[in-house]
């Protein structure tokens, strides 16, 4: 059996952001998505980076994991500087984007087996670990069938256990929930907790409060490409009872909407941009 | 693992999915044997084989043969999977793996080789009825495979790198139609001191003309070096240009 990569001992922060900055060239001209971030995730931790659409989540995950330059500012992931060494980053992170990048052609096995090979596993080994992570998401049966025929919420899980076959120390997973139904929204939270607890740093995105009030250890909220709010959920709670003064104990909902300068109403009419 | 085991894992990969996608192979057969009895059917009473010496006493369908061959090898159709790859997210997982930006490239590469090899030997099984045979013997054969295949690389290398600066699938579409001009403008219906002043020199900048040449030289005449090296040598120079372009573009991909 093929066993992952030793955590890396000592490794203090496993996201070490200052100053972060993407402007986007477009033809329309220049984009500032991401205005100057500063970020610091523990490890061992479940963060969760919260925000609403076109808020720049996206963004700092790409440049978190090597995948988008960085137009100003440094990251460091798992002790390691980001643009100085991406390739040592790669061999340390998961990665699950927003849209789940998969290859309708190939089986889930396949797929799986392709990935480990890539991180560096035997061809037995390789094959091993993807039965494994078939059935770590409950796709033993699926699995020697073509992705083109699965389901959202199966892709989702599919694309999650190919962000792990390589055990990583950090794992990024862009709205991993986004467009699931309940069912599979909560398989996929305790899969968080059990890769959490198998000691792997979690820094997810989220649109929804509920999901980072259960899973995350602590949060940010990012609104307009700065950070805004940040902290554990009780602790942003709590400094939003006593600013306001509130009786009874406000929801992260509440967190949320103050610190986007959002109201209820407001917020009730924005389309919600669904991915599946 | 070394760069070359994973361009070899992802070769096989890229391969696995075109076999599974035959709709995008049959074309690349087909049209390649219609010019090839089409050229023959119209210009072969012109040029017989016993009153044409630039053939060698072949028939016209062998001089024909290395056309239909670029072409067969000119669909790119590697650069149109990546941009399948881009559109659908995989492309990104793959960027995230610690994987050599160079063997990143070689993904679709690799598969279009091998594609381009087996059409290349149907193509010329298929064309043995029009009374072809390949003069240079077996090695002969080897080398047209290997030329035949390597300019495919090459081709479908550069419409990557217009998958990769735009990462649509119209724009590499259109980008792909440059071989009209590429395969045109060559000694592709007679030799080159044949044509008019204005196509001969067309043709003699056109970097194609001469892999067409060395093909053609293996298909009519025992080994005549200068020419074979010569279309080796142009598709080599192309090559290190296309691989060094992608890897640029990979490396600053946002
Ligand atoms: N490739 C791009 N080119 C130009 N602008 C972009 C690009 N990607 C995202 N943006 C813009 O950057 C901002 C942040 O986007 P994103 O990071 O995707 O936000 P989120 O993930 O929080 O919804 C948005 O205004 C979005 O329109
Ligand atoms: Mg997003």
């Amino acid at each position: 059996m093929w066993v992952g990569r030793a955590k890396v001992p000592g490794m203090k922060l496993a996201v070490e952001a200052e100053g972060l900055v993407k402007q986007y060239q477009g033809r329309s001209g220049t984009v500032d998505a991401v205005r100057g971030v500063d970020l610091s995730v523990e490890a061992g931790e479940v963060f969760g980076f919260l925000g609403p659409n076109g808020a720049g989540k996206s963004t700092t995950i790409k440049m978190l994991t090597t995948l988008m330059s960085i137009t100003a500012g440094t990251a460091r992931v798992a002790d390691l500087d980001v643009t100085a060494e991406p390739q040592a980053v790669r061999r340390r992170i998961g990665v699950a984007l927003q849209e789940a990048g998969l290859d309708a052609r190939q089986t889930g096995r396949e797929l799986l087996i392709l990935q480990a090979r890539l991180f560096g596993a035997s061809k037995h080994d390789a094959r091993a670990r993807a039965t494994e992570l078939l059935e770590l998401v409950d796709l033993v049966e699926a699995g020697d069938r073509r992705i083109k025929g699965y389901s959202g919420g199966m892709k989702r899980r599919l694309d999650l256990a190919s962000a792990l076959v390589h055990e990583p120390d950090v794992l990024f997973l862009d709205e991993p929930t986004t467009g699931l139904d309940p069912a599979s929204r909560l398989t996929v939270w305790d899969e968080v907790r059990r890769i959490n607890e198998l000691g792997t740093t979690v820094f997810l995105t989220t649109q929804y409060l509920e999901e980072a009030d259960q899973l995350c250890d602590r949060i940010a909220i990012i609104d307009d490409g700065l950070i805004v709010r940040e902290g554990t959920p009780r602790r942003l709670k709590e400094d939003l009872r006593e600013r306001h003064g509130l009786d009874a104990e406000p929801t992260l909902d509440d967190v949320f909407l103050d610190a986007t300068g959002r109201t209820r109403e407001r917020a009730a009419g924005e389309v919600q941009e669904v991915t599946v | 693992m070394t760069a070359l085991q994973q361009a070899n894992v992802l070769g096989g990969r890229a391969l696995r999915d075109s076999l599974r996608t035959p709709e995008a192979i049959v074309p690349t057969l087909f049209i390649p044997m219609f010019f090839l009895v089409v050229n023959f059917g119209q210009a072969g009473r012109i040029f017989t084989s016993d009153s044409t010496g630039f053939l060698f006493g072949q028939s016209y369908a062998a001089f024909t043969l290395p056309s239909s061959l670029l072409l067969a090898a000119s669909f790119g159709t590697a650069a149109l999977f990546l941009i399948e790859d881009i559109e659908g997210g995989y492309f990104d997982k793959l960027r995230a793996a610690p994987v050599a930006r160079t063997s990143l490239v070689f993904g679709w590469l690799l598969a279009e080789a091998v594609k381009s090899a087996v059409i290349t030997v149907a193509l010329v099984l298929l064309s043995l009825p029009f009374g072809i045979s390949i003069a240079s013997g077996p090695l002969g054969l080897v080398l047209l495979i290997a030329l035949t295949a390597a300019w495919a690389v090459v081709f479908a290398g550069f419409m990557q790198l217009i998958a990769l600066k735009t990462r649509s699938a119209a724009a590499t579409n259109s980008g792909g139609l440059i071989f009209f001009p590429l395969l045109f403008l060559t000694p592709n219906f007679v030799p080159r001191d044949l044509l008019t002043r204005p196509m001969e020199i067309a043709a003699t900048f056109n970097p194609v003309t001469y892999v067409m040449e060395a093909l053609r030289s293996l298909i009519l005449r025992d080994f005549e070096w200068v020419a074979v090296s010569r279309g080796f040598a142009v598709v080599a120079v192309l090559g290190v240009v296309m691989l060094v372009l992608n890897v640029r573009l990979i490396r600053r991909y946002d």
